[in-house]
């Protein structure tokens, strides 16, 4: 469990950063919290010759609100944003999708922005950015950019991210009045990741109708995913269990679902649907103002 | 016990714990020794291959390497020993590098020495092996098949041996039989993953001619023979010292390529060499546990008499013997037949090679699974013959007035009251209200499952004309000048808390606090000779020697005491540091004058000698037969397959206990692996050989959070083995629960007429069944009522 | 584990035959594949540099075509090694023209082992895959007339 030799940069600044990651390209790597990159070096399975450590880029961490929108810092540990009261009132789907992650060593380490860039198909902020309509901020030396998440993630870990980008910052819509929102997740049980993960946020009139609607699907693809077919079925609907329950069984129509010793594509595909009932169903019970 | 019991008995805290909760213990890798060299191992990626030729040269100019070797250069060095005599065993020797051909994903082929851990890592990755893939054989019913590839050319075919034990007239029992029942039974391969991996260090002394190797072990003087064979070194100039161990499970009951390497490398070239495994190879190259397939075939009255029973065990060996490979099936066809009176039995084992790494002793080897093919069948039996499964067993089981019982497979069970232990179970788990809870929420959808389990295990390994090396367990006790005791023994504990249970004993025998004793174990120049830890032995065998040495010194304090008060010993007693008369305990003597008297020597009686020591051999006379009930209750869920254990009560009766602490926490942690094996572990391997679940990524292991509160009750049956009473629990709980925790799961299903499963009983694996016991086609699963 | 699926390109039969069997295009469609270097008749020494997200490797191995049917249908095999253990890859593409198009079916068996096994077989199947398609992606990137 010993890496590869590399060479070890910590700059103090975003700008700094983004000088090494331009001079390095391609043959460097981001390190963040650091639980996927090195396992994966420790592995001898990535052996970058840079690794350009972004821990002391100390204005990546906060979190804040801002422009009416919830912002996340890239380096935000999993456990910072599982205990920030910030997060919990304006984004709560963002918290209890971070609780889900690992453990407790795993979540005072890892970062959602390492998380995000990773771009794991199982992990799970991925389902939760996607259902938020989140942005994520992207810099390089030259500009800024915002990706929608709906863009951010290309395929098997890939995302839109170019080289020389760096990213910054996750925005977040702030949660409304009548919303409700659930992540739901059955584990792998070694790991932790998710075999399956729903996250689902939703919003109601005043005559009970979901007016706004996103499922993030994570685990069962090679990528997260919307499922618009499960949110069309939803959307302007007054909801009932039945209409929840046929809505949620479309949650994985058209993916071919992964599938390992953990869970076939049978059972991915079978237990989306029973979590993304049960995501909607407690989405739905918080947006009517009941515990779940 | 003859003395005062002042401590056996109590709810000790363990002297270990302050070092090691504080981080302040030392595990091997925790030991600097000056210019220590890095051991590092080549394996094979694959499971069967040929090695056409190594190139070397590259790794032998690398920076910082000081030795490459292939099994070129460790000829000289013996085979891997197996102490397992079973008669026609076939050879399938293993060296310490693979020689022609690799026969399991992780064997050694080449090892690399350098100056620190970082240039051996990169060294490793620079010898080059041409491998030629040869086809390899995983699964072990297909090893049995003609056309099978075989795991070694010499061998005609994979079946390692074939053993057969037989008691009773069986085929009068399948004569009388009302029904004949078959099941057939797996019990999956499981990885021990002891938390501290395998370390090895070594270091040569050639002015003394001395060989020191500190290694993670549970064995350290057999360890010290089998190397010293091994490198046909003196044994003389051999020390093994077992410092902290970070658990075991029997996986460090072994001896592994790695430790002769260390010691022959120290000892080429002349500095201390030390390897300590990563959690990969730990995946990869320490023994496996468990995979056994048995199909059980039972004659059975209608109400439930069990008359006789055919048990053939196929038992998947991998590709070499360890230590004890070829014997653990033979442990399990011993007790097959569990805690129930069959009066006639047949057992068939075959032990079967093939491309994994071996197995051998893991937690209970060989009684874990013996009590879930029995426990499992004894279920499976009710729901056929529609008894209740606590009623089936009692009807079965032996009463406590036939003890010692004689089992078909030729044992002695010492005493037992099974029906003891299996009433206060029910009770404890209000068995009655429980199954109609159970009722009840089933009309609302919920599915509960109650599962029992009463076993019993064969423990206190053992008398040494049945074990393959000698069974029996040495101590010396010493009280030194200063009033301090000194306990050498030569088991080997390495978490089960013997230097606390040890010094309570000593404690009550010397009239000290167990503060007074120290407990030395591990190092083979300080203490005698021993067998080592397992088998759930320690304080059994290893104990009694030390209650011998004990008896022996508390009776020489008194005759000194007696002749410096000038009174009869017998009237003596010993108690809180003084020696004082019974019938006037005014007239006394402190303790320290008399362990004084005894060094200085000038006042000793007459034919006493100075010093105060004594050495015991302890020979048993037979196993111990501990016993218990455990029940589990799960809820499962009938949309996912999900399981949750919602209780789990255990009853067990290991004899007389000296520390409950320790008792519980053994009960409690071996439950846990139950837990471990019955919802989450697997050695998964794919057709090649390649095992998937070769990391922490892959293979679950129990975390606390998936442990319920476990309520540990106890029965106590004192065992007339030895004078202590006491049995050994380090294994029960392993042995105990994973037959109930699978009952309980197929008993929340039973109402769709699943009858069997086999584990892990992953998420998965419980929908499946749900889905197709349910789908109104197929009822298959279904069986007419 | 075993790999399935369809693709079409975008030419007929012929051209597809003679893009697979051009070393120069097959090491630009096959994934990672550096240099490619002829070792006899349809068999190809390569160097591979692998990469998917964070995850590389170097191997060194071979790329061998055979059963060749033109132009109908060929077995591709790769084998390679490095130090991070080895892949095995033996595929069945099978070509058959669809309009004025080429549907290539391929059927085939992925086996990777030493530290690659570590990576759990979740991702190693979507690894494949991902190259698979890939692989489709440039040779039918190749198979367009170039504009200019």
């Amino acid at each position: 469990m010993i890496p590869a030799a590399f060479e070890y940069f910590a700059p103090k600044s975003l700008d700094e950063a983004l000088r090494l990651v331009d001079r390095h390209g391609g043959e460097a790597k981001l390190l963040a919290g650091g639980h996927s990159l090195l396992p994966l070096m420790k592995l001898r399975l990535a052996a970058p010759r840079y690794v350009i450590d972004l821990g002391r880029v100390r204005a990546l961490r906060s979190i804040r609100e801002e422009g009416g929108r919830l912002v996340v810092g890239a380096l935000a540990t999993h456990a910072d944003i599982e205990s920030s009261d910030l997060v919990r009132l304006k984004c709560p789907l963002l918290a209890e999708t971070a609780s889900e992650i690992g453990d407790v060593q795993v979540r005072n380490r890892g970062t959602i922005g390492g998380s995000l860039a990773h771009a794991d198909p199982a992990a799970d902020y991925p389902a939760a950015v996607l259902a938020l309509d989140a942005e994520i901020v992207a810099a390089s030396n030259s500009a800024t950019r915002t990706i929608p998440a709906a863009e951010f993630f290309v395929d098997l870990l890939t995302t839109a991210l170019r080289p020389g980008e760096i990213l910054t910052e996750i925005r977040l819509p702030v949660a409304g009045r009548q919303a409700g929102a659930a992540y739901r997740k059955l584990h792998q049980p070694a790991s932790g990741f998710a075999l399956v993960g729903i996250a689902a946020r939703l919003s109601l009139d005043s005559a009970g109708r979901i007016v706004s609607i996103g499922l993030g699907v994570t685990g069962v693809a090679v990528r997260a995913y919307r499922a618009t077919a499960a949110e069309q079925a939803l959307a302007s609907k007054k909801p009932n269990p039945k209409l929840v329950a046929d809505a949620a069984a479309k949650v994985a129509e058209g993916v071919e679902p992964l599938a390992d010793i953990h869970a076939s594509a049978a059972y991915r595909r079978a237990s989306a649907a029973v979590y993304a009932r049960r995501a909607i169903e407690a989405a739905l019970l918080r947006a009517a103002g009941k515990k779940t | 016990m003859a003395t005062a019991t002042r401590y056996v008995g109590k709810p000790l805290k363990r002297k270990e714990d302050p070092r090691l909760i504080q981080g302040a213990a030392h595990y091997v890798d925790d030991i600097e020794l000056h210019g220590a060299l890095h051991l590092g191992i080549v394996r094979s990626p694959y499971a069967h291959a040929r090695i056409r030729s190594i190139d070397t040269a590259r790794a032998r100019n690398a920076p910082g390497v000081l030795a490459v070797l292939t099994a070129e250069d460790v000829r000289a060095i013996g085979p891997i020993p197996c102490a397992a005599q079973i008669p026609d065993l076939k050879p399938a020797p293993r060296l310490v590098l693979a020689t022609d051909t690799a026969r399991f994903v992780g064997e050694g082929v080449a090892a690399v020495v350098a100056a620190d851990r970082y240039r051996l890592r990169d060294a490793l990755d620079l010898v080059e092996v041409d491998y030629e893939a040869l086809p390899a054989v995983v699964d072990p019913e297909k090893a049995l098949r003609k056309d099978s590839p075989r795991v070694h050319a010499g061998l005609a075919d994979n079946v390692a041996y074939r053993w057969e034990l037989e008691g009773g007239d069986l085929k009068k029992a399948f004569r009388q039989a009302d029904r004949i029942v078959k099941l057939r039974i797996t019990n999956q391969r499981l990885i021990p993953m002891a938390m501290e991996p395998r370390a090895v260090l070594a270091r040569f002394e050639p002015g003394e001619d001395r060989l020191t190797l500190w290694s993670s072990s549970q064995i350290p003087h057999i360890l010290r023979t089998q190397i010293a064979a091994m490198l046909k070194f003196p044994e003389t100039g051999v020390y093994v010292i077992v410092p902290e161990v970070g658990g075991g499970f029997g996986s460090k009951l072994n001896v592994y390529p790695e430790e002769a390497l260390a010691c022959h490398l120290a000892m080429k070239l002349g500095k201390p060499v030390r390897w300590t495994e990563t959690r990969r190879e730990n995946f990869l190259c320490t023994i496996h546990g468990r995979d056994q397939i048995a199909e059980m075939e039972f004659a059975v009255k209608r109400d439930g008499a069990l008359l006789g029973l055919r048990a053939r065990i196929l038992a998947d060996l991998g590709a070499y013997y360890q230590l004890l490979t070829p014997l653990i099936p033979t442990l399990t066809g011993l007790m097959i037949g569990g805690c129930y009176r069959i009066p006639s039995l047949r057992v068939e084992i075959t032990g079967v090679l093939t491309n994994k790494m071996a197995t051998d002793a893991y937690r209970g080897a060989g009684r874990p699974e013996a009590t879930y093919f029995i426990e499992r069948s004894m279920d499976y039996l009710a729901a056929e013959l529609k008894k209740d499964p606590v009623e089936l067993r009692r009807k079965n089981m032996p009463l406590p007035k036939e003890f010692p019982y004689a089992t078909a497979t030729g044992l002695i069970y010492d005493t037992a009251n099974y029906q003891g232990a299996l009433d206060l179970a029910l009770k404890k788990v209000a068995y009655k209200k429980l199954r109609r809870d159970q009722a009840a929420l089933r009309k609302k959808g919920r599915w509960i499952g109650i599962g029992l389990s009463s076993y019993v295990e064969i423990c206190a390994l053992g008398p040494s004309s049945a074990m393959p090396a000698g069974g029996w367990e040495s101590a010396t006790v010493r009280i030194e000048p200063t009033g301090r005791v000194r306990v050498l023994t030569g088991s080997s504990p390495h978490g089960q808390g013997e230097e606390t249970s040890f010094a309570q004993i000593a404690a009550d025998f010397i009239g000290v606090s167990p503060d007074d004793v120290t407990v030395v174990h591990g190092d083979t120049s300080a203490v005698p000779y021993g067998i080592g830890t397992f088998g759930s032995r320690t304080l059994a065998v290893g104990g009694t020697a030390i209650y011998h040495c004990l008896e022996k010194l508390r009776d020489k304090l008194l005759k000194i005491a007696g002749h410096l008060l000038q009174d009869d010993p017998v009237k003596l007693e010993l108690r809180d540091k003084k020696i004082f008369l019974k019938r006037d305990p005014k007239k006394s003597i402190a303790l320290g004058e008399v362990i004084g008297a005894a060094y200085t020597a000038k006042t000793l009686p007459a034919g006493v000698a100075p010093g105060l020591e004594a050495t015991d051999f302890y020979e048993p006379s037979n196993f111990t037969f501990p016993f218990g009930t455990h029940v589990a209750v799960v809820e499962v869920d009938p949309e996912t397959g999900g399981t949750k254990l919602l209780k789990y009560v255990a009853v067990d009766d290991c004899g007389k206990v000296v520390n409950p602490l320790l008792v519980e926490g053994q009960v409690q942690g071996g439950i846990a692996q139950s837990i471990g094996q019955v919802f989450l572990e697997e050695a998964v391997f794919d057709e090649q050989g390649q095992l998937l679940t070769g990391e922490l990524m892959d293979y679950a292991v129990p975390r606390a959070a998936d442990i319920p509160w476990i309520e540990s009750f106890r029965t106590v049956t004192p065992t007339p083995v030895n004078p202590l009473g006491a049995k050994g629990v380090g294994e029960a709980g392993t042995i105990g629960a994973t037959p109930a925790l699978v009952n309980a799961v197929v008993d929340a299903l039973a109402h769709l007429g699943v009858r069997h499963l086999d584990m892990p009983l992953k998420n998965e694996r419980v929908w499946k069944a749900i889905r197709e016991a349910s789908a109104p086609a197929a009822g298959k699963g279904k069986r007419s009522k | 584990m075993k790999l399935e699926g369809r693709y079409t390109l975008p030419a007929a039969p012929a051209a597809v035959w003679e893009r697979l069997n051009d070393p120069a295009i097959l090491a630009k469609s096959l994934p990672g594949v550096e240099s490619l270097e002829p070792d006899g008749p349809d068999r190809y020494r390569a160097r591979i540099q692998y990469r998917v997200g964070a995850i590389s490797g170097n191997f060194v191995g071979t790329v061998e075509l055979s059963e060749k049917k033109p132009p109908h249908s060929m077995r591709l095999k790769t084998s390679a090694r490095g130090a991070p253990g080895f892949f095995n890859g033996d595929g069945r593409l099978a070509l058959a023209a669809k309009g004025a198009e080429t549907e290539v079916r391929y059927a085939g068996e992925i086996q990777v082992g030493g530290m690659l096994a570590a990576l759990g077989q979740r991702m190693v199947e979507s690894a494949a895959r991902k190259s698979i398609e890939e692989f489709f992606q440039v040779l039918a990137a190749s198979l367009k007339p170039s504009p200019g």
